[in-house]
């Protein structure tokens, strides 16, 4: 991969500078995600449905339906600008915040909730998570 | 910003609304406002919780890296207080952005 993955133009664009090797990385991301969005039995599914007001038993119906719907609006349109040379603002927030979730539900899934849990994980999911964080460093320097 | 704890209202008997969600004074009844909670969490890159909190809530730069760094520092931030709803949505917006976010009424 190039050392910038993601480089903001002059016209406002932002270039998308991944090979095919990180395409096909950001490719099984965006899958990952549509597939935890779908599946109600995804090892994801607990980090996609976190409360959002924890003194109450339940959660406002309508509040987890926006949050529903945000997300899959989010990944739709991640997964139909994957082979995009250039991404317009919304489409880049919109792989930002798909690789975050992944990010996010990755290091969830494998119990890493603090810097010593995260130390102790095993080699490929570390390489997984570096991959996306790098992703997500050049994304947000443009954004 | 405004909260609902800025906005007096006389008390009236009859109008006022559970005892969870009120607290009165003498002569003026005010809502304790519902605040925004970030988490920090090992992995999220310092940048987008940057990008995030400015895309969200339009605040400047500083005051968004100030927010991000009390969350790595302190574990959690209010990153916005006001009326229930506002908070559920702010929080629902936070979330889908990839961030542990939760709601809580201020004590």
């Amino acid at each position: 991969m190039a050392a910038k993955l993601f480089v903001r133009k002059r016209d406002g664009r932002i270039e998308v500078r991944l090979n095919e090797a990180g395409r096909a990385a950001v490719r099984e991301i965006f899958g990952h995600v549509v597939a935890a969005e779908r599946d109600p039995d995804h090892e994801w599914r607990t980090s996609l449905n976190a409360p959002i007001t924890p003194s109450r038993d339940d959660d406002d119906p309508l509040a987890t339906l926006a949050r529903q719907s945000e997300i899959a609006t989010n990944v739709e349109l991640a997964v139909m600008t994957l082979n995009e040379s250039q991404l317009n603002e919304n489409e880049a927030w919109a792989w930002l915040a798909t690789i975050q979730i992944a990010l996010r539900s990755t290091a969830l899934a494998h119990g890493f909730l603090d810097d010593d849990t995260l130390a102790a994980g095993d080699a490929d999911v570390l390489n997984e998570i570096h991959l996306m964080q790098q992703l997500l460093f050049d994304l947000a320097a443009c954004l | 910003m405004r909260t609902p704890s800025d906005v007096r209202v006389s008390s009236v008997e009859g109008d006022r609304g559970s005892e969870s969600d009120l607290s009165t004074g003498s002569d003026v009844l005010t809502e304790r406002p519902w605040n925004v909670i970030v988490w920090n969490d090992p992995v999220t890159p310092m940048t987008v919780v940057v990008v995030v909190f400015r895309k969200i809530f339009g605040y400047p730069n500083n005051k968004c890296t100030q927010l991000m760094l009390q969350v790595h520092h302190e574990g959690r931030a209010v990153v916005w207080s006001g009326q229930r709803p506002r908070a559920e949505s702010y929080c629902v917006k936070l979330q889908a952005a990839g961030l542990q976010a939760t709601v809580e009424q201020d004590t």
